[in-house]
């Protein structure tokens, strides 16, 4: 399978169910590649595994699909491979890349029974942009007869949140779109903050659309809690201190990324919210604390 | 003389863009007293409170509410014991154009006071289209100052980006950022300046919504915020939330009188503490938040 074939075919799964998040078409187009992999050696099979994630990345910059094809490897890898026939071996690899996809198609729903416990009934809860887990985990709620509003942020430059406050319309959840800049206006009249994460990092703080930092900062201000939901592919090894610490190649879009020369000119489409302003991270691994994801990232590294 | 006065006022706007909205209400309402035929000097009071609120009918902007009602008092603030009523009207008409030539001072005295905050190598983050922060900005970069200027967009208008063809024009090296992103850019800078639409009581400041997250954000990195404002935009008011500031000032003058249903609209300004806010500049002098209280008092007595 070759790059113009691997993008095809991963273009092609997002087609197909946009419902999918990014990463899980990702790991799909990477256990077909498996599939189709001519190599004759378990190390070649591994290098070309590893080729194949760097050219998604090259489509889709986020960073779950960067980490969700890390976590794919290594997951396939962690078994005996001590068989003498390589076919033998590609088979058990196989085997567990559909374990693999089949656990974490399962994880949107773990996190959406864990966290609609917390939406109080006649809350006011406040997000930010477009997130589908956020908007699995209100569709439960909803479904538990909780009534609830919805305050969703329009998220430039993408006007992203118009799309999530479609959605949350078709559940007849009252909904308000607010501008970006009117975060701090908004926040002394909701009770909660939820928002989904592109990428949770080791120190427990996460990797989100702009304008997530700073809906933690004013949230701490206000002292409303502010939680994370996110699956836990998205478990990422960084460990940034600080906005300029997070790598350029996740900071902004892909073709970005391949054509503009002078990147200080670009508005960059993600930043890091530091651990100390999270409340809960919601994942398919429990309910976390930041201070419990390091070892929660190392459990699934080792 | 209702269309007339509206009419005056859109007229002094669009001569100087330059001017402060509250500046153009006080020359039209000048204009109304001198042309006013009212034969007491009550009478000629409650006109000219009447026209002020015909004024906020057309720009609902804070400043001119303040504006107009420190003219009048400014105005009155003098011994009327004259027999002769066009002899009072005469006193009024002078402390008017006194009043006037004042506030047109005033720009010029914030910049004065402020520029010398801007220190060489100062990266400076700004909120929106202010006047007074283009003019302390000016002020900086004639003083021979380097420093960049990063500008927030500001929806729903886009006012940032005039603010940064405005900059360009002073060859102020100048990068537009969204909303969203105050809080990723805020550790890159060194000050934040923002203009202010009005002064409140407390010392804090309703300005263009997306102030009050800036001002959170700032105190988060421990960043100076620095509010410029000329003396007229002090208002007696004193809310103690977002909730509290009056609907008449939270959206357009346009959105007032067409829609019913106000929360379905986003509001134009937010409120911003004054906790939050390190210094004032003012025409008055370089003021904390708390002594702002003390001048408004002394504005207004």
């Amino acid at each position: 399978m070759d790059e113009e074939e691997l993008v095809e075919y991963f273009r092609a799964q997002m087609r197909k169910d946009p419902d999918m998040a990014s990463a899980v078409a990702a790991i799909r187009t990477l256990l077909e590649f498996l599939k189709r992999d001519k190599g004759e050696t378990i190390l070649g099979l591994r290098e070309n595994l590893t080729w194949a994630t760097d050219c998604l990345t090259g489509v889709d910059s986020s960073v779950a699909v960067s980490s969700g094809g890390e976590l794919f490897l290594r997951f396939i890898s962690l078994t005996s491979l001590e068989h003498q026939d390589l076919s033998r071996c590609k088979k058990v690899m196989e085997e567990r890349g559909e374990l693999f996809l089949e656990k974490i198609s399962m994880s949107r729903t773990k996190v959406a029974k864990l966290c609609h416990t917390f939406i109080k009934d006649g809350a006011k809860i406040l997000t930010h942009s477009y997130s589908r887990v956020v908007l699995r985990v209100l569709e439960k709620a909803a479904a538990e007869k909780k009534r609830f509003s919805v305050y969703v942020t329009e998220s430039q430059p993408d006007s992203a949140g118009r799309q999530m406050a479609e959605a949350l319309r078709k559940l007849n959840v009252p909904v308000t779109v607010v501008l970006d800049a009117a975060v701090g206006y908004v926040l002394e009249k909701v009770d909660l903050v939820i928002v989904g994460a592109e990428g949770v990092v080791e120190s427990g703080g996460i990797i989100n659309k702009i304008g997530t930092y700073q809906m933690a900062v004013c949230s701490k201000a206000h002292n409303k809690p502010f939680y994370v939901v996110a699956e836990s592919f998205k478990f990422v090894r960084l460990y940034p201190l600080n906005q300029q610490d997070v790598p350029d190649k996740f900071k902004y879009k892909a073709d970005t990324l391949k054509t503009v020369q002078n990147l200080s000119e670009e508005h960059p489409i993600i930043d890091y919210t530091p651990p100390s302003l999270i409340t809960l991270l919601f994942t398919d691994l429990g309910v976390l604390t930041p201070s419990a994801v390091s070892d929660e990232l190392i459990k699934l590294y080792l």
